[in-house]
């Protein structure tokens, strides 16, 4: 009992990361229909972003608002320059999945080239410590938490109550069908790149807060959890992806306290089969869609 | 359709063009301008992939060697030439590595390598193809190897484990925290260390595996917290270590760490500093190594020629002190005198040799370079080599543990604080 306490905590901290990364992985699948595996390296290259504007001595704020500007820039140019011609030539989902590889390979090894093999740190004022409720945390993690409930709001007021939320669900839902109802949907694709972008960034950023030292794969590494956080929540559903980072999060530090820090993946990746085995479409999928019958 | 398989064409193009633009192939370098009269020690470890960084610390030994070799005259008319071979750290394609290699060497007189990434499937091939190896692998799966051709001047992962908990006792520490990564390499160190430590009458009040690379270790930091450690043993990839350790730094505050030589290489070193700051590094950090001291006749001649060989090492000052870059450097010293006390090229006559050349033994002369043994063993004389990285004693598995020395980080630099002496370590695995 001791010790599940702070686990918690230190499992708000790991789900605030994977929320904020987790719901812009799944906004741009359930938007556009690709599912990007450049994302973890859009990740790295906005904490690189972040690196540079903290080497020259500029706010770690000011880093994350570059890392998240840059996320939403480099993702629309990804998009209208790489993926929506292989869209528009008709290449299918499986052919996606191998471009969006290759677009991760072609980032890494670009990150590579320019910054070499090595570890680097963003330069920011050491963190101190903070007890709340019997869990520590860091003003570093506190500030982490702040930012991805912020995020997480924002979000959620877009999509209830903008029409932009309402075309990107339509859009979501059927793409043709939106059209056919006068929704520009090129234009709101290319804003939920740009949004989806953003949280990337911001992922990435508020990642390499947290683990200190990065490097040219730290976001790929990082990429599995967030696949499992948006299918345990229910692909497309962001509002899944975000009760999908809290199961996710809580439950890896907790096995890490209770068994064995070896085996916090692997009880994590358990309970995703369970509940994918009870709920093949993720946690909130069905309600989701009966949300949307009903409106 | 056809568009997807264009992508996927593409994609695997790209793919293609990476593996081929990252692999390192075989190139010869330091011989002469016909390898066909030379003989070619391979530099046989991984160039490319995670484990790049062991290549380029081979070279460093290899080619101030061989400078040396072929100006002293080379080995019984032969100049000697390195030969790259990249494993890139995966049995799969270091074994048809080797195979390509002993199949268009035919020079080949040994090669230095293979390290822990491809020993298990490689060696057995080395063995059977009378290639005498200088493994860089610390697998304890070679302490009683038979394969006749296979010789380690480096220690043994589960060596380090004595070395550690020797230094740790020696400062009076009685309860460690273990953190290790699950990784095969990592875990080797644990069992000897955990065996050393109780036998010396420390406790190691936590032991787990961590799973490398997540983005908090905040539980399990609680969970050594709650161990109360003096002091803790590590070996975990860069990145793990500097989110442990400044997540420790942040909750509790730091605590005396001791790592493994892998800790001691410049990408941990680097990731940790950026993380915990070099004030706490210096304070509260050393790490293990074989100890060679970089002082010596062996050592100032092995620096004297890698600084000269800049043409071909990289920066080479950075591997003036590198145990790695001198146990290679003293391997092909080795290879090239057993060759000359065996007056014979051929690795299945010189083999046996390499025993001859190093062990010591009364009324032997010592020699601390190639050149020196030559002259020794052209006027009749029996020799025992000590090379750069000191004395070199194999026991009846060829394996050769020396010493170690506990090093300090002091704002990017080496400071050397102690050493465990090899019979301190014989003393303890018994």
């Amino acid at each position: 009992m001791n010790t599940i306490v702070p686990a918690i905590g230190f499992g708000i901290v790991t789900a605030s990361i994977l929320a904020v990364a987790g719901v812009g992985f799944t906004l741009q699948f359930g938007v556009t229909n690709i599912l990007n595996l450049a994302y973890g390296d859009i990740m790295t290259a906005a904490a690189f972003v972040a690196y540079l504007v903290t080497s020259a001595g500029l706010s770690v704020w000011l880093a994350l608002v570059a890392g998240a500007a840059f996320g939403s820039v480099f993702s629309v140019l990804l998009n209208r320059c790489i993926y929506t011609p292989f869209v528009r030539r008709g290449t299918r989902l499986f052919g996606m999945i191998i471009v969006t590889i290759a677009v991760s390979l072609i980032v890494q090894n670009g990150l590579l080239a320019i910054f070499g093999a090595n570890f680097f740190s963003l330069k920011m004022p050491r963190p101190t410590s903070v007890h709340i409720a019997g869990m520590a945390f860091t003003t570093v993690q506190l500030a982490i938490i702040a930012i991805a409930a912020v995020a997480m709001l924002l979000i959620h007021l877009l999509l209830r109550y903008t029409k932009l939320g309402k075309a990107m669900r339509a859009t979501a839902a059927d793409p043709d069908l939106a059209r056919n109802c006068g929704i520009a949907t090129d234009r709101v694709i290319d804003l939920a790149w740009a949004i989806s972008g953003a949280l990337c960034g911001l992922a990435g950023v508020i990642l390499v807060m947290n683990v200190t030292a990065f490097t040219d794969t730290t976001g790929a590494q990082f990429l599995i959890p967030i696949v499992a956080v948006a299918v345990l929540g229910g692909i497309g559903q962001p509002y899944g992806a975000m009760l999908g980072a809290l199961v996710i999060g809580i439950t890896t530090e907790v096995a890490a306290a209770v068994f064995s820090p070896q085996y916090k993946d692997v009880v994590a990746f358990v309970i995703l089969v369970i509940v994918l085995l009870a709920r093949p479409q993720g946690i909130l999928s069905e309600v989701a869609t009966r949300k949307e019958v009903a409106a | 359709m056809r568009l997807a398989v264009t992508a996927l064409a593409a994609a695997l193009a790209l793919l293609s063009v990476a593996a081929c633009s990252s692999s390192g192939g075989s190139s010869s370098q330091g011989g002469d301008s016909s390898p066909a009269s030379t003989l070619a020690v391979g530099e046989f470890n991984p160039f490319t992939g995670p484990d790049a960084a062991f290549g380029p610390e081979m070279v460093a030994g290899c080619i101030p060697a061989i400078r040396l070799i072929n100006a002293g005259g080379g080995v019984l008319g032969h100049q000697m030439r390195c030969v790259q071979e990249d494993t890139r750290g995966d049995p799969a394609d270091a074994v048809p590595a080797a195979q390509k290699m002993m199949a268009t060497e035919t020079s080949l007189v040994g090669v230095l390598g293979p390290s822990s990434d491809e020993a298990l499937a490689t060696a057995p091939l080395l063995n059977t193809g009378h290639v005498p190896m200088f493994g860089d692998t610390g697998q304890a799966a070679f302490d009683h190897t038979t394969d006749a051709y296979f010789w380690r001047i480096t220690p043994a992962d589960d060596v380090k484990g004595y070395a550690m908990a020797l230094w740790a006792h020696k400062a009076g520490y009685t309860r460690a925290a273990a953190v290790f990564g699950n990784d095969a390499g990592a875990q080797s160190n644990v069992p000897t260390l955990v065996h050393a430590f109780t036998q010396l009458g420390g406790t190691v009040v936590y032991n787990k595996p961590f799973a490398l690379d997540q983005s908090s270790y905040r539980s399990e930091v609680e969970s050594i917290l709650a161990a109360h450690p003096q002091v803790i043993f590590t070996e975990v990839d860069p990145q793990t270590g500097a989110t442990f350790l400044s997540e420790l730094q942040q909750l509790h505050g730091l605590m005396p760490v001791i790592g493994t030589d892998v800790t001691l290489q410049a990408p941990w070193l680097k990731a940790v500093t950026g993380s915990i700051g070099a004030g706490s590094m210096a304070k509260y950090y050393e790490g293990m190594q074989p100890y060679a001291p970089p002082s010596g006749p062996a050592w100032q001649t092995y620096n004297k020629a890698l600084l000269a060989s800049a043409s071909q090492v990289p920066k080479p000052s950075q591997w003036s002190t590198d145990p790695y870059s001198m146990t290679d450097y003293d391997a092909v010293n080795v290879m090239a005198l057993a060759m000359l006390a065996a007056k014979s090229t051929s690795p299945a006559v010189f083999n046996k040799d390499i025993m001859t050349v190093t062990a010591p033994g009364s009324g032997k002369t010592v020699v601390t370079s190639f050149a020196a043994g030559k002259a020794a063993l052209a006027a009749g004389k029996q020799i025992q080599y000590v090379g750069a990285g000191g004395p070199i004693v194999f026991d009846q598995w060829h394996n050769s543990t020396g010493a170690f020395e506990a090093v300090k980080d002091v704002n990017g630099n080496p400071v050397l604080v102690g050493s465990v002496s090899a019979a301190q370590i014989a003393a303890i695995s018994r």
